[in-house]
């Protein structure tokens, strides 16, 4: 009989600020500006026909599926090592590889693409070091192109990989990789058969939190790109900002939520969703 | 796990290798911001700070400061203020009833913040909203909302309800009940909910960049232009000291909790 | 008891359901004034939601809850002014001890002065005074209970409700306070209605005793009687244990019948004024193992029935012996070890025997 009490209408009023003001604030905004795809220049459908018909158009899609995919799987595959040392660290280590994680996790991205600039730009602190060093006599191309974003990216999304798999790794019970072992399992026997299983549900979680991040962002790509390469949430801004074709925009916006949604979606039946989002939602 | 069972030397090389990568590039900026040398390098003869005094005496940047500072105040109120009497709405009323307002709460982290900033550019600007502090506080709180319900939900789920029966059964109303028996208890995880959604208001550009222009300049955008129009040291000088801000406020959130679990 | 001197409490037809499953069953039942009451049953019997209810956590699917003959079944918790030591307690962890029995004060915008009054009153009557700036984790699992209890008390309210207010407790803490809940009763006077799964409790604790199954409340009655006249095979078996004799009614007569169950012939006598059942009829016995003696050479008894020992044990107190009869299949008696005479071995042919009086028909559970 824990708390089946009967909650009164004063409850539903608590939740009622919170409602009001997303609803007014931010789903107003939101679907009122997506109307406009359907709307603008002409009713109908004709800014969608651009997927088709429009290879700029289905080249920023092909740019950012193929920029997030890389990342993505960068990003789970260093999340990964990361959150595997952490999960088997002793308690006084463990304590700064979180650091190592959380603290990257909530320094401003301006700062973080800021500082990959200082290192990879063509006078940057790597391109000069190598060339004082007689290593290279041209500096190479570091940023302000694919390899700079997927550089700047992985960085950005590791630790968001490294959430979700942590905490489905810290479900497993080590006397499993000890009962493992002592049944004369190798290490890598081990790890393989037991420890990854094991963790999977945690690798997906952090495989649709990656990729639904990376799919809209819009600040390290339009840094580290250098305006050469776009994404789209980049491209969007263009459309609005710069070249005012709002019927485009919001049609690559449209396909930017729908993208998203259909992803966690379709995972949502594989993967808990509050594994991705945390325990209170 | 009691670190009997140990990575081996490939999965330890991988961590150590991805942990350097993700904090020595931030670091860099420190001594980078303190070079001697007029432009984005390493110190040759010395160190120097008058980058950061560049910083400091600068009408522009502390105008931007302040004005950040301001705006992710307002915003942490609103968030905070909406945020916590939803997760305790949330909390108290059934799971079921309430998985609307669950899924809402969640939209403002799923949904990119370019779809939500160039509806907001269209939305705000009738309201006369655009390029102005209400507006911008307005983005800030509302986006800032999820973080609150989520880390208050955090703490409501290790709360009795029984608490809250007992106090209800003894006649205390539900403001009484509020006040005295459940937000006393939840106010570490509100404080860490008011952190995050701090943080993620003085961080934000992408709304700002939109809804923004000239007479609410943020220090994100600020920085945003100075990337992309002069990359001078005072930039560094700027990112090291917006680091040591984040850090405190995270030691802050970290004192907290532990006070509140020891 | 003193239920002569009008009605508390009263239930008319409470039911409440969840979707299609009926967690309490249109149950009546009335609580006088100054009784203790105990709701007595096995998880998911409805003990609790009963209790809930009452309390106004729960709201009946239908029936009323009347408070000396008024209804208050709408009135939300905080209205109806009752007082309730919650299972675990919930003492609010942040309060000290003397705050958190202020707290039902304080909602009632009682002046602080008057408040530390009652306050100190309250903690003296559970023998607490000393112990008021302590925060609740820093007091045993029994000083968290008397807390809890002054709490309860302090708003001198209308009832005071407990709900498995002993279970957390280890079973002597349990014993002893159990001794001082029951002076604690007699000593305020007050109403008091506990909610129980723990039939020793219930016995040594109430007046009354509710037992419920199911939702159903299946009979209510003084702690004695439920015991010596079960009306159904539920009761008999979870308030202490029975035997359980079937048989057939032969030449009922007002006072009594006779049983035939296989071979053997049973002598039945029947309280006053109880009918007799039909003869024909099949009917079932309760027969409570202690109210059975092995006799002596030559004893003699109204029911006598022969066998063999199966197994034994000694527990101290006493003996409890299976023993497989000749035309009853197995019963199981429990013997005083006083009776030093006797020594059960396995496989000692005992004649067992008890009076007309000792064995109750009960009728099956209907489920």
């Amino acid at each position: 009989m824990s708390s089946v009490g009967r909650p009164g209408i004063g409850w539903w009023l608590l939740i009622l600020p919170a409602f009001a003001l997303l609803l007014v604030f931010y789903i107003a905004p939101i679907v009122q500006v997506l109307t406009i795809s359907v709307t603008e220049p002409s009713l109908g459908f004709g800014n969608y026909q651009r997927i088709l018909t429009s290879s700029a158009v289905q080249r920023v899609i092909m740019t950012t599926l193929r920029i997030c995919l890389i990342t993505t799987v960068l990003a789970l595959l260093l999340g990964y090592a990361i959150a595997y040392a952490i999960t088997l660290a002793s308690p006084r280590a463990r304590g700064w590889w979180v650091l190592a994680v959380l603290v990257p996790l909530w320094i401003s991205v301006l700062v973080r693409a800021f500082a990959w600039v200082t290192l990879l730009r063509r006078q940057g602190l790597i391109n000069n070091t190598l060339i004082e060093a007689g290593v290279i006599t041209d500096p190479l191309p570091l940023v302000w192109n694919e390899f700079g974003i997927v550089v700047g990216m992985v960085h950005y999304m590791v630790p968001f990989a490294v959430l979700p798999m942590l905490s489905s790794m810290r479900e497993i019970d080590p006397r499993l990789l000890a009962a493992a072992r002592g049944l004369g399992a190798s290490r890598g026997e081990v790890f393989r058969h037991v420890f990854l299983p094991l963790s999977l549900p945690g690798v997906i979680a952090a495989a649709v939190l990656v990729f639904i991040f990376t799919l809209g962002f819009y600040i390290t790509p339009a840094i580290l790109g250098g305006g050469k390469t776009l994404m789209v949430a980049e491209w969007i801004s263009l459309q609005i900002l710069d070249l005012i074709r709002w019927g485009l925009g919001t049609m690559m916006a449209t396909v930017l939520v729908l993208a998203i949604l259909v992803t966690l979606a379709v995972f949502s039946r594989v993967v808990d969703l509050r594994r991705i989002f945390g325990a209170g939602a | 796990m009691d670190g009997t069972y140990r990575p081996g030397p490939f999965g330890r090389s991988l961590a150590w290798v991805t942990a350097l990568y993700l904090v020595l590039p931030i670091l860099i900026v420190i001594p980078v911001a303190l070079t001697d040398q007029r432009y984005l390098s390493l110190p040759q003869d010395g160190i120097s700070f008058r980058h950061f005094e560049t910083v400091l005496t600068s009408p522009e940047w502390l105008g931007s400061i302040w004005q950040s500072f301001t705006i992710a105040v307002a915003a942490t109120v609103l968030s905070v203020s909406a945020g916590t009497l939803c997760a305790i709405g949330c909390w108290r009323i059934s799971r079921r009833a309430t998985e609307l307002v669950r899924v809402l709460m969640l939209l403002p982290l799923i949904i990119p913040s370019i779809v939500y900033a160039i509806g907001l550019y269209r939305y705000f600007g009738p309201l006369g909203l655009l390029d102005r502090f209400a507006g911008v506080v307005i983005a800030h709180g509302v986006t800032g909302i999820p973080y609150v319900v989520i880390t208050v939900s955090t703490a409501l789920a290790s709360f009795d309800p029984r608490l809250e029966q007992a106090a209800r059964g003894m006649g205390a109303s539900l403001s009484q009940t509020l006040r005295w028996v459940i937000l006393p208890r939840i106010a570490p995880g509100i404080f860490s909910g008011a952190i995050f959604a701090f943080i993620h208001s003085w961080d934000e550009l992408v709304m700002v960049l939109f809804i923004a222009s000239r007479d609410v300049f943020t220090l994100p955008r600020r920085i945003w232009d100075g990337i992309n129009e002069n990359l001078d040291p005072a930039m560094a000088a700027v990112a090291v000291l917006l680091i040591l801000f984040t850090l405190a406020l995270l030691m802050a959130d970290r004192a907290l909790r532990r006070r509140s679990e020891g | 008891m003193s239920a002569a001197t009008g009605h508390a409490l009263g239930l008319r037809g409470l039911t409440r359901r969840y979707g299609s499953f009926v967690a309490v069953d249109d149950v009546s039942l009335e609580v006088g004034q100054g009784e203790f009451l105990t709701l007595l049953g096995p998880s998911g019997s409805g003990k609790t939601t009963i209790l809930m209810a009452v309390a106004g956590f729960v709201a009946p699917s239908e029936g009323a809850v009347l408070l000396d003959g008024q209804d208050i079944t709408p009135l939300p918790p905080e209205k109806r002014n009752f007082g309730m030591v919650f299972q675990g307690y919930a003492l609010f962890p942040h309060m000290t001890v003397a705050e958190n029995v202020a707290f039902p004060l304080r909602v009632r915008g009682m002046s602080r002065a008057e408040r530390d009054e009652k306050v100190r009153g309250a903690l003296d009557l559970v023998q607490l005074a000393a112990f008021a700036g302590r925060l609740p984790k820093q007091l045993s699992g029994g000083q968290q209970q008397r807390v809890a209890l002054a709490r309860a008390l302090v708003f001198d309210p209308n009832l005071l409700l407990l709900d498995e207010p002993l279970s957390a407790l280890d079973k002597k803490l349990r014993a002893e306070l159990q001794e001082e809940l029951k002076a604690l009763h007699r000593r305020i006077g007050r109403t008091f209605i506990n909610v129980t799964h723990d039939q020793e409790e219930a016995l040594s604790l109430s007046d009354r005793i509710a037992i419920l199954n199911h939702g159903k409340l299946v009979q209510a009655g003084a702690p004695g009687a439920l015991y010596d006249r079960p009306r159904t095979r539920f009761v008999a078996d979870f308030l202490g244990k029975s035997n359980f004799l079937e048989g057939v009614v032969r030449q009922p007569h007002p006072g009594g019948f006779m049983l035939e169950a296989g071979a053997a012939q049973l002598v039945v006598a029947l309280p006053d004024g109880e009918p007799p059942p039909a003869a024909g009829a099949r009917s079932l016995l309760s027969l409570r193992p202690e109210k059975i003696t092995v006799l002596a050479e030559g004893e003699a008894a109204e029911n006598i029935v022969e066998g063999r020992i199966v197994s034994w044990a000694y527990l101290g107190a006493g003996f409890s012996l299976r023993i497989e009869t000749a035309g009853l299949g197995e019963i199981r008696a429990n013997l005083p070890t006083w009776r030093s005479a006797f020594a059960p071995a396995e496989g000692l042919p005992v004649r067992l025997g008890w009076r007309a009086e000792a064995a109750v028909p009960v009728a099956e559970d209907v489920a």
